[in-house]
């Protein structure tokens, strides 16, 4: 690997290796540009460092910890959070579905929310070349939105349990169903400048981190390609502070590296640290929040999840967990409520199961023991559905301070009104289709999923903090790209998105540069 | 409880090439931890968590498969955190300090007796009230007692059912997968998937 001296000006510093980082680094090391990322975790060989347990597994997890406030309070750590080279991609599921075009125009629609500065089709070239790169296993043509320009590189994923349990449950009330889309690998899969990575095994284990490399993951996918173009990774170093200079531009980033710091000159900061991290350290520094937007806005998807217990055997550890999809409830004829949701069967793990049936369910003692008695017939489905933007969820520094010495970050999460509504809806069609398919002891458990917003993108520099081509209003070597510039939570699972707004961001950089 | 699946499948396939060589490390490095003496909690406070937890999982304190509690001390030890908690409640070691207090005050309320002399159905009776919120003491009005019980029950959970042998109860092996699975549809098993031997469908 190409390296660089703290003292040399690089092109650029990238602060943060998940979706949202590891794309444009990759793009700008391609072009030709000094590019060094630094990333507050480990940088993991999965075969020799991922362990089939999820405990011991939980190392994948940002698990510094935050204060969880407001009605519904949101539980970081495993549950959204991901630390080390690969960023949270390192145990997302894999889902990989597109947004389709009227996500990014809620509010011109239903007078809701927000509309973003950029459309679907800014994002669809980027769309047709990740699910290239990435090797997507998908269905072609795919049933919902927009005809496409590519068709899906590998076929489907095999049905596991649980999905198949939604395709029966869902045909016999004539809900339409797909084998979803998943950025794992059906059949083996050669990348340029990365190599083969085999097909998946169906350990089911993605979000406690795969260990075969089936899983596209960005720690497999784009860094590598990043380090073959010439661009430098530096784990372990938390990025705490910048320099500026009399305009205003960041001249260096300060980092602390085995307790000590030291400082990176650069031309230019592509902040890439997530809903949660990027906002904090913008308000440590007092930077780029002119527009008083910093941390505010704050969403998480609607992500309701339906549990059963079936006659059959399931064993629902099995398979790629989310592998049968339903679009059909995007725009729900009936809706008491703006925008919609997707449904998506998913798999389990046991540890995590019996955490939601503790925390959840209350359930303990000998009835908790029985419930876990049936986790081989447990399958599962669950929703992730449109959050609306609101000015009293936000994020704010509290004077405690953290493991890293900073102070921690304090978040508060009401769900509104209409994600209770949109809620409330998804839960009576998932119980339907739950027990079409035969479900006994059907259980729900209300969750908000995902981590969105707090430095949203706009076109106008009092109402939003960056651009939309991802440069701040204010500091004009600074860009952010990563979940928290959605405008809105789009209603379909973030990762492949900010992967595409990655890419974008970057080729709009290059070209200005140019 | 009725046994649904034989016992001993983990123990069997640990030492095989179905286990990775990390998963291997890091599950006996886990069954040895069960040996391991306390050091956060002094030694009333141990023993007073030890039997919280076993009532949670309803294990026989006499005849435990894993105390829980050693795993908890560890952690606290280790000032370690999952990420985050409730705003409105205590750091983590401070929690756990105060929630054990909560339940021995409850206890002499309640009995006029330290918990751990009370019968497993006082037992269970107080946790119950702590979870509901309905419990007495001083100590809930200053810490929100079904905030401290979903906090500890989901530690507690966690712990339990991350240890092979419990996993083995419930007809898991997952951690035996270096060679991937195949029968992944609905009632497909794979050769060393263990069967149910006594069944009784949901
Ligand atoms: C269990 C789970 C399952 C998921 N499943 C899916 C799914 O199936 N499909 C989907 O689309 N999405 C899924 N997601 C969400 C998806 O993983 C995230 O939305 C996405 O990875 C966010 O990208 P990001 O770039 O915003 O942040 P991240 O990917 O989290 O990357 C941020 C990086 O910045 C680093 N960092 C933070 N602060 C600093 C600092 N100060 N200095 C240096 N580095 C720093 C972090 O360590 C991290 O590596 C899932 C998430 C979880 C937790
Ligand atoms: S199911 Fe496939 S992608 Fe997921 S962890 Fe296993 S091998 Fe990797």
């Amino acid at each position: 690997m190409r390296s660089y001296q703290n003292n040399e000006i690089v092109d650029v510093i990238v602060i943060g290796t998940g979706a949202g980082g590891a794309p444009l680094l990759a793009r700008f090391a391609k072009a030709g540009l000094k590019a060094v990322a630094l990333e507050a975790g480990k940088h993991w060989d999965p075969k020799a460092d991922f362990a089939t347990d999820e405990k011991e597994q939980n190392k994948l997890f940002w698990n510094f910890e935050r204060l969880s406030a407001g009605k519904d309070p949101i539980p970081f750590g495993k549950n959204n959070s991901g630390i080390g080279v690969g960023g949270s991609t390192l145990h997302y599921t894999a889902y990989t579905p597109r947004p389709h075009p009227e996500d990014f125009h809620l509010y011109s629609d239903f007078g809701v929310g927000e509309d973003w500065p950029i459309t679907y089709f800014d994002l669809e070239p980027y769309f047709d070349e990740l699910e290239q790169f990435l090797g997507i296993s998908g269905p072609s043509p795919y049933p919902w939105g927009p005809p496409r320009k590519t068709s899906y590189p590998l076929p489907p994923l095999a049905l596991n349990g649980p999905a198949q349990l939604m395709q029966r449950g869902c045909k016999k009330i004539g809900i339409n169903t797909s084998p979803a889309a998943n950025a794992a690998l059906s059949a083996a899969y050669y990348q340029e400048h990365v190599g083969w990575r085999q097909a998946c095994t169906n350990r089911g284990f993605c979000q406690a981190g795969c260990s075969t490399g089936a899983k596209a993951s960005v720690d497999v996918t784009f860094i590598p390609l990043a380090v073959h173009y010439g661009a430098e990774i530096r784990p372990e170093c938390f990025a705490i502070n910048f320099e500026r200079n009399g305009t205003g531009s960041i001249t260096a980033v300060v980092y602390k590296k085995n307790g000590k710091e030291e400082r990176q000159l650069c031309h230019n900061v592509f902040l890439c640290a997530g809903t949660v991290e990027t906002p904090r350290l913008l308000l440590l520094n007092n930077t780029a929040n002119s527009s008083g937007q910093v941390g505010k806005n704050f969403m998480a998807h609607v992500g309701l999840q339906v549990w059963g217990e079936f006659e059959e055997e399931v064993r629902p550890n099995k398979g790629i967990p989310g592998g049968l999809i339903s679009e059909d409830m995007r725009r729900p004829k009936d809706a008491d409520f703006a925008s919609g949701y997707l449904i998506q069967s998913i798999g389990v793990m046991p540890v995590t199961y019996a955490a939601q049936l503790a925390r959840s369910g209350g359930i303990w003692g000998e009835a908790l023991r029985t419930k876990m008695q049936a986790f081989n017939q447990v399958g599962g489905i669950n929703m992730h559905g449109e959050c609306l933007p609101d000015v009293n969820n936000y994020l704010e520094l509290s004077d405690e301070l953290d493991e890293t010495g900073l102070p921690k970050p304090r978040i508060y999460f009401t769900a509104g009104e209409n994600q209770k509504r949109m809620s409330i809806h998804g839960e009576a069609v998932m119980r339907r289709i739950w027990t079409e398919a035969g479900a006994k002891n059907i259980l729900s458990h209300h969750r908000n999923a995902h981590t969105i917003g707090t430095c949203r993108m706009g076109n106008s520099g009092d109402k939003a903090v960056v651009n939309a081509a991802g440069r701040s209003f204010e500091v004009p070597n600074l860009y952010i790209c990563d979940n928290s510039v959605f405008p809105s939570t789009l209603a379909v699972n973030p990762a492949l998105t900010i992967m595409a707004l990655s890419l974008r961001t970057a080729d709009l950089f290059l070209s200005q540069k140019n | 409880m009725q046994q649904r699946y034989a016992s001993g499948t983990v123990g069997a396939l640990i030492d095989t090439n179905f286990v990775t060589p990390v998963t291997r490390q890091v599950l006996k490095e886990r069954m040895a931890m069960a040996e391991a003496k306390p050091c956060f909690f002094d030694s009333p406070a141990f023993d007073l968590l030890s039997i919280v937890c076993d009532r949670l999982m309803a294990q026989d304190s006499e005849n435990r498969i894993v105390n829980v509690a050693l795993f908890i001390d560890e952690r606290l030890k280790n000032k370690t955190s999952d990420g985050w908690r409730y705003n409105t409640m205590p750091p983590d070691e401070k929690m756990y300090l105060k929630g054990i207090n909560g339940i021995e005050e409850t206890a002499n309320l309640s009995f006029k007796k330290p918990f751990s002399q009370l019968t497993i159905s006082q037992q269970t009776e107080i946790l119950g009230a702590i979870q509901k919120g309905t419990a007495e003491g001083a100590i809930w009005k200053e810490m929100e007692s079904p905030l401290f019980f979903e906090e500890l029950l989901t530690e507690v959970t966690e712990i339990f059912f991350s240890y092979p042998l419990v996993q083995e109860e419930i007809g898991f092996v997952g951690m035996a997968d270096a060679n991937g699975w195949v029968n992944i549809g609905l009632n497909g098993r794979d050769g060393i998937e263990p069967e149910v031997i006594i069944s009784n469908t949901p």
